[in-house]
């Protein structure tokens, strides 16, 4: 463990998710906006409890790449299958009642509603799910302990740090226990000592068995948090390598 | 091409949505206002102008002949305060038979005027040529075209005249004119002198100018005195009465443009911070920032302003008809609206949006350029945290409870939304209540069920009617006598002097089975004793008189006081109403003009029709088909509706720019939201709630204030009196319906932003900076 609190609250990830199962396959995937191709035939598949970090040059594709892994935008052509679900086979609600079950999403830009508190920001997510406000804010006060930002439960986004942002959105990130965590430059927007402390967060998640998948520009986060690094260029998969577990 | 114009142009192009918004909004309050201030031109600039190009009479007054000489009236020409004066001219009253020139019988003023210029009253003559030689006419109309020359009308016991001419006078000082010469052969009984005073304001003023002029003369010399101010509140009487809507719905108008303008604008400026940031940082001025503000509304205000300003001038053509209707306008003209009204709105309006939009485009020039840049957007944070925090440990479900709060985040501009709901929710409460009211008015003199059936009874003037062989008595009697009469009504309609007045006006005289119904009285009480009229508000209002006076009838030289004991609800402003025993006080040679049947349910109307013919030949009988609402009421509900789908569809258009602008401000709020798995459903939900609670809060507001709103409206619509228990119209499911009528306006206003909310890309939403 590299943060100071034991991560038990956020375990198990992804109830029905057996480790070294396939919880995303991309096949063939295109995707273009209009006469513009941000992917052209990606193949990818990430295992259960496994991090991968996709890298690239700006404008390769990898962001398009996390949003359709998300269920955030719909290939053009070829198959994203996540936690055994077509994607593409989808309407908008039961798309986003996947996300809302089987993904968890952390920005680079925190993407935090400024009105609410910190602890109201990461019950969100469940009370969603029609869970009571009482049993949300209780999992996301653990959560926040966990995460070492109970502190700072009643504060709101804007007096809080970059760090301490990224940590409570990495809490609503896993509130609803996803299969999946997916992180879009998740220290870009970070000083150097909070990036740190969010990569450990990444590391000691996915020591507990969170799969992850991390789009970056970061070789350093890259290499610290990911088991595999996949380089993506002009909307393919360009390179994979094993990286050692991270630390 | 100016840089300010390029960025101005530019901020146009980027808001197309809300230059609409403006656009329309803009348009919809100008058709208003055009309209209120078109109508309230008519109602003294034509009457102000046709009077003085006349050179109307202040004071047209009428002396007895026994009691005083020409040459004792021609004196008071000079006394102090007169500044013209014209006369004396011989009076006489003339006994008209039934449907004279499709009038009805009764009592007319004729004066005898050797031309009908002067120094006083320049009679315009409308059609044919001035009476000059003995047994010829002049008649006063305001409908010449289409009318006869050289017919013959045959006053009672007189030889007959022929029509050489129609003629409008704007003093009303006659119903027809003689030459001088003929006024002996009509045996004139008064002198008419007509006055123009220095000091005419008002009416204390016109008093105390007649009395010096007439100081000396014998007592109860002067009969009558007809003052041009009562002619004037005639003229407009029709007009008046939508004034106080009209004022209503324009002030309401103008409020709603100012808030929702005000509310785009700071709305504009809020979204833009960084523009206006990048402005400045490549040298624009606080000033040139402004101007871009200001100048992007310039556009869709002027094209607004431009639109609605013609349609309004389109509109208010046959809105003058309307107001106008039934009143003697005499030459003034009330055919074209002033147009210093649409110029003034063409003008006015884009100056209002402008001094609308002046504070939060000051706003913008005074940002700091590096704060702009920074922020982005101006800074929520702080505003409504408290109750965010309230609802989101609320027991309901988290769209709906993220909904609730989201007004609390930016509270100016949820209280400008809320102020224009309030005022859409005042114009949907005033036209329902109106209509109710107007709805129990119309139904409340309701005949009761079955077929009417009126017989007129054939005059001998008229060549192609016989006059019937049996008496009114034996005609009655038969009409009763025949099956399916159920109830029977007499009529007797005549024309009649009013002492102290110039012009005749209708007495309408009832008789037999229900024929209180005709009275319809909803102020004081039916004319039950002898001597007793009803005489409707117009009348009241445009002769200065009250429930409860006292004015005397004449007809045939005879006069009989009689009281006014109600008001009905409304009524032609030249008609009082009464009961048979009072026609029989003032004319005992009177003849029924006709009757009116009600016939019993399953009657075959048709076959009643033909009996009432076999009956005398003299007898023209026919169905009367249900009256429907009068043209007043149609036209009052009419407006109240066009004003109030405008203002209410104007309030939902500023609902719709807040949500627009929320849903813009939280376009990346909206992308993580549902990034964690907030469904379309939700996201609709939460948009509609986030306005449907400001909805109901609106009618709380609103609804009280349309309510008072539609009290003082029907309080003052000087045709129409109502009773209590037609202005009192609201009951609870009205009420209900009305404050449902607030969350519909916010609700028809958020739903088209909210489906665009639902249906955002989540990616590309979370790529907007």
């Amino acid at each position: 463990m590299t943060t100071d609190h034991k991560l038990t609250t956020v375990s198990p990830p992804g109830a029905t998710t057996s480790r070294g199962d396939a919880v995303v396959r991309l096949a063939g995937v295109q995707k273009e906006y209009g006469d513009t191709k941000a992917l052209d035939g990606l193949e990818l598949e990430i295992r259960a409890g496994e991090a991968v970090a996709v890298m690239g040059p700006s404008g390769c594709g990898k962001s398009t790449m996390l949003n359709l892994v998300a269920g955030l935008d719909r290939a053009t052509a070829g198959t994203v299958e996540v936690h055994g679900q077509d994607l593409g086979a989808l309407d908008e609600t039961a798309l986003a009642l996947f996300r809302r079950r089987h993904i968890g999403m952390i920005f680079q830009f925190f993407n935090l509603i400024d009105d609410l508190p910190a602890l109201d920001n990461v019950a969100l997510a469940a009370q969603l799910t029609g869970v009571s406000a009482r049993q949300a804010r209780r999992r996301a006060l653990e959560l926040l302990d966990e995460l070492g930002v109970a502190d700072r439960k009643d504060a709101y986004p804007a007096v809080l740090s970059g760090g301490q942002r990224q940590r409570i959105a990495v809490a609503r990130a896993l509130m609803n226990r996803p299969a999946l965590l997916l992180a879009d430059e998740p220290t870009g927007a970070l000083d150097s000592r909070s990036g740190e402390q969010v990569m450990d967060l990444l590391i000691d998640l996915n020591q507990i068995g969170q799969t992850l998948l991390i789009v970056t520009h970061d070789p350093q986060l890259a290499h610290r948090c990911a088991s595999r690094l996949v380089e993506v260029a002009d909307g393919r998969v360009a390179r994979e390598t094993m990286l050692e577990t991270p630390k | 091409m100016s840089a300010v114009w390029r960025a101005s142009r530019g901020a146009v192009r980027r808001r197309k949505l809300q230059t609409t918004v403006i656009g329309l909004v803009v348009f919809g309050c100008t058709v208003t206002v055009v309209l209120a201030l078109s109508v309230l031109a008519v109602t003294t600039a034509p009457f102000d102008d046709a009077f003085g190009k006349q050179r109307g009479a202040h004071v047209v007054a009428s002396f007895d002949a026994a009691t005083t000489t020409p040459a004792q009236l021609a004196d008071t020409a000079h006394r102090p305060g007169v500044r013209a004066a014209a006369g004396p001219f011989a009076e006489t009253t003339l006994e008209m038979p039934g449907d004279w020139l499709g009038y009805a019988p009764g009592s007319i003023t004729v004066v005898g005027r050797a031309d009908p210029g002067g120094p006083v009253d320049q009679v315009t003559l409308r059609a044919g040529r001035w009476a000059t030689a003995p047994g010829e006419i002049v008649i006063e109309s305001n409908d010449f075209p289409g009318r006869d020359l050289n017919v013959k009308i045959t006053p009672k016991g007189l030889p007959p005249l022929t029509v050489v001419g129609y003629a409008a006078s704007m003093s009303q000082s006659a119903r027809g004119w003689v030459a001088p010469e003929e006024m002996a052969a009509l045996h004139p009984t008064a002198y008419q002198m007509l006055y123009r005073f220095s000091s005419a304001g008002t009416d204390q003023q016109l008093h105390a100018s007649l009395a010096t002029a007439t100081a000396g003369l014998p007592d109860g010399a002067l009969t009558s005195a007809q003052t041009y101010l009562t002619l004037k509140q005639q003229f407009s009487a029709g007009a008046d009465s939508f004034l106080p809507l009209l004022t209503a719905f324009g002030v309401l108008g103008l409020v709603i443009a100012v808030l929702l303008v005000g509310n785009v604008v700071s709305s504009a400026v809020v979204a833009g911070f960084r523009h206006i940031g990048v402005l400045k940082a490549i040298g624009f001025t606080p000033r040139q920032v402004v101007a871009v503000y200001l100048g992007m509304l310039l556009v869709p205000a002027l094209v607004g302003a431009v639109l609605g300003s013609l349609v309004g001038a389109v509109l208010a053509v046959p809105f003058m008809k309307v107001a106008f209707g039934g009143i003697s306008t005499g030459t003034a003209d009330v055919s074209h609206p002033a147009l210093w009204a649409p110029l003034s709105c063409v003008v006015g309006m884009p100056v209002l949006v402008a001094l609308a939009a002046l504070v939060p485009a000051l706003r913008a020039g005074r940002l700091s350029a590096t704060r702009a840049i920074t922020a982005g957007s101006a800074p929520r944070a702080g505003r409504g945290l408290r109750v965010q925090r309230a609802l989101s440990g609320s027991r309901l479900p988290r769209a709906v409870s993220l909904g609730l709060g989201q007004p609390f985040a930016r509270p100016a501009r949820t209280a400008l939304t809320m102020a224009a709901i309030v005022l859409g929710v005042t114009a949907v409460t005033l036209a329902t209540g109106l209509s109710s009211t107007i709805i129990a008015a119309g139904t409340s003199g309701s005949p009761p069920v079955g077929t009417g059936v009126e017989v007129d009874l054939g005059q001998a003037a008229d060549h192609n009617q016989q006059e019937p062989k049996l008496s009114p008595a034996e005609i009655e009697a038969r009409l009763r006598a025949l099956p399916g009469t159920e109830l029977l009504t007499r009529r007797y309609l005549t024309l009649v002097g009013m002492t102290g007045y110039s012009q005749s006006v209708y007495a309408d005289f009832y008789g037999g089975d229900d024929w209180q119904r005709e009275a319809r009285v909803t102020v004081g009480r039916p004319p039950t004793g002898p001597d007793e009229v009803v005489a409707g508000p117009a009348f009241l209002a445009q002769h200065g008189l009250h429930l409860g006076d006292r004015i005397t009838l004449e007809l045939a030289g005879r006069r009989l006081p009689v009281a006014i004991v109600g008001e009905p609800l409304e009524g032609n402003a030249g008609v009082v109403t009464s009961n048979w025993q009072t026609a029989l006080d003032l004319a005992p040679q009177h003849r029924v003009n006709s009757y009116e049947v009600r016939i019993a349910s399953g009657t075959d109307s048709a076959a009643y029709v033909k009996a009432v013919r076999a009956i005398d030949p003299g007898l023209y009988p026919s169905v009367q088909e249900p009256s429907g609402a009068t043209a007043p009421t149609v036209s009052v509900i009419g407006f109240t509706t066009v004003f109030s789908i405008l203002l209410g569809s104007v309030a939902a258009l500023g609902v719709f720019n807040t949500v627009l602008l929320n849903v813009r401000e939280r376009r990346r709020e909206l992308g993580m939201l549902k990034s964690i798995g907030m469904t379309p459903r939700q996201v609709t939900a939460m948009t509609v709630t986030s306005v449907a609670g400001l909805g109901l809060a609106s009618a709380v507001i609103g609804v009280p204030f349309g309510i008072l709103v539609h009290r003082v409206i029907v309080e003052h619509i000087p045709i129409m009196v109502f009773s209590e228990s037609m202005k009192d119209v609201w009951h609870a499911p009205e009420l209900i319906g009305l404050a449902l009528a607030g969350v519909g306006i916010a609700v028809l206003g958020a739903l088209v932003p909210a489906r665009g909310a639902a249906r955002l890309p989540i990616a590309e939403a979370l790529r907007t900076e």
